[in-house]
């Protein structure tokens, strides 16, 4: 029993529910609808779905504004969050928030069951997710979210921008396969041709920062024509 | 507007002619000191006026010549406002007809050979729309988002970018050219976000392999003038129609003959965009059936 993992599904555009509800129904997952935020909380506090899709720009009560209820009262209920425009600041505030992962309107609904199964799988039921710690640690590695720094051996380094969300991304989704479109997603907020040769530098640069030998790699492994994946365990910090 | 200059004008003017003259009728000339004092006097206010009512006019000329500015100003973006709707509405219209033609198929035909190829025509237009609003974005956000200002090496990233155009599949049929200076020194560097900058001269050798034919050159140039890094792409293309060429930079603008030509029709402003926001400028130059060469000015650092 209980073998089909319950999403609740909260937006309030029915054209986008009517049509992911029996996508998502196919891909093995039950699922239940939610108009709005208010209505979201209800639904999470009497049926306690294995996971949230949340989108950001609803009335009375925004996804925004539910995660972060949900958040101060400690529930770590897996949210995946679908943010309406894909602005650099939108994009950090849904990590900020808490949320494990998001997704970017308009987005390929393959790719959601595919954010939703990774979600699921890292998911450790009542625990907060790494992307809800303010700080992260992976061996000598640490990375602090809030002031935006790193240190290796207790030695600040010195990353660009890019570069910190590069890693925050891989360290928020540890032991996960991250494709070069997902991770151009994450850092630029779109899709472009000379894109993926951008995260590679990006990578290269920061294994270097790291010290992190790519054919023996502590963090960052490269899995070739797909991704990277971060290998090395996060822990989290308050 | 122009009643009230000249009022202004002739206002002080009376008024320092009218205190001229009575400083010269009411006391006779005489050799008097007080006299020739007030006489003085009646002159020195008369030019005092007349200074007043040339600055005034002035003031108010360069005001009316600003509100005209601007008038003109907001006139030509409410233009390039009408023009961009008219191409969205464009852009939107042919998938959207697609789609509708689509879904009148599917909910008509019986045969299930045939809706897959209708699904997969739905698929396409709808990826096209999706590609469509998500270049739109990417506009907006390079317009207002905060950029990376870390200085950038100038020839690894021209070398990056020529590589790239390299792997185009028109590249095989075409001369392509990379000179970057030796000499007396190489490129300073520049502040800015460099992958935007890739993306950039990316779009123009882009643009230059596909508008062009095989055995065309298409060369990429750099230089230093003065202050300033000089990037040019050059190709021996069709080239621009002199009329077309005002409008190249605008979203969504398609020129005749870039008909038949797959493109977005964003690609030079999201280059314009990107080079505005370090600063720059963006140029062309186009001969038709000579060639074409785009220029970008960027500060050095």
């Amino acid at each position: 029993m209980n073998s089909k993992p319950s999403i609740l599904l909260v937006d309030d555009e029915t054209a986008i529910t009517d049509n992911l509800t029996p996508f998502l129904g196919r891909s093995g997952f039950s699922v239940e609808v939610a108009s709005n935020g208010e209505e979201a909380l209800q639904k999470v506090a009497s049926q306690n779905p294995d996971l949230l899709i949340l989108d950001v720009l609803m009335p009375l009560l925004d996804g925004r504004e539910v995660l972060r209820r949900l958040r101060q009262a400690s529930n770590w209920l897996p949210v995946i969050l679908l943010t309406q425009v894909g602005e650099a600041g939108e994009r950090a505030m849904a990590l900020e928030e808490g949320a494990d992962d998001y997704l970017n309107k308009p987005f390929d609904p393959h790719e959601l069951v595919a954010r939703i199964r990774a979600v699921l799988r890292r998911a450790r039921p009542g625990q907060p997710p790494p992307s809800a710690a303010a700080r992260l640690a992976c061996g000598k590695l640490v990375l602090d979210r809030v002031s935006r720094r790193v240190w290796l051996d207790q030695s600040e380094l010195s990353l660009t921008p890019k570069s910190i969300m590069l890693l925050e991304y891989m360290m928020t989704h540890p032991d996960e396969l991250v494709s070069r479109e997902r991770l151009l997603d994450v850092v630029w907020g779109w899709d472009y041709p000379v894109g993926t040769r951008a995260v590679d530098t990006r990578v290269a640069e920061l294994r270097k920062a790291l010290d992190d030998d790519p054919t023996r790699p502590c963090f960052i492994e490269t899995i070739p024509g797909q991704g990277y994946r971060f290998v090395g365990t996060v822990e989290t910090r308050t | 507007m122009r009643l009230w200059r000249w009022l202004v004008i002739l206002a002080p003017t009376l008024l320092g002619t009218g205190l001229a003259l009575y400083f010269f009728l009411v006391y006779n000339p005489s050799h008097n000191h007080i006299v020739y004092l007030r006489a003085d006097l009646g002159i020195l206010s008369f030019l005092a006026g007349l200074l007043l009512s040339l600055v005034a006019a002035l003031v108010f000329s360069l005001r009316a010549r600003v509100v005209q500015a601007i008038l003109h100003a907001s006139s030509v973006g409410a233009e390039e406002r009408r023009r961009f709707l008219r191409r969205l509405d464009h852009e939107l219209k042919n998938p959207l007809t697609a789609i509708r033609a689509g879904i009148a198929n599917l909910a008509e035909s019986s045969s299930s050979g045939h809706n897959h190829e209708t699904l997969a025509s739905l698929q396409t237009q709808t990826l096209r729309i999706s590609r469509l609003t998500s270049d739109l974005r990417k506009l907006a956000e390079i317009e207002v988002r905060q950029l990376e200002r870390l200085p950038v090496d100038i020839p690894p990233l021209l070398r990056e970018a020529f590589r790239m155009a390299g792997e185009h599949p028109a590249a095989a049929r075409r001369n392509l050219n990379l000179s970057l200076p030796q000499a007396p020194w190489p490129l300073p560097t520049i502040q800015g976000d460099t992958d935007l900058l890739l993306l950039a001269i990316h779009n123009l050798l882009e643009n230059a392999l596909k508008f062009s034919s095989p055995g065309d050159t298409v060369e990429l140039h750099a230089f230093e003038d003065g202050q300033q890094i000089v990037i040019e792409v050059a190709d021996t293309g069709p080239g621009i129609p002199d009329d077309e060429q005002p409008h190249v930079w605008e979203e969504l603008y398609r020129g005749h003959t870039s008909r038949g030509i797959p493109g977005s029709g964003l690609g030079l402003a999201l280059v314009r965009a990107i080079i505005e926001r370090h600063n720059g400028s963006v140029s062309l130059r186009s001969r038709l059936d000579q060639g074409t060469v785009f220029t970008l000015h960027l500060p050095a650092s």
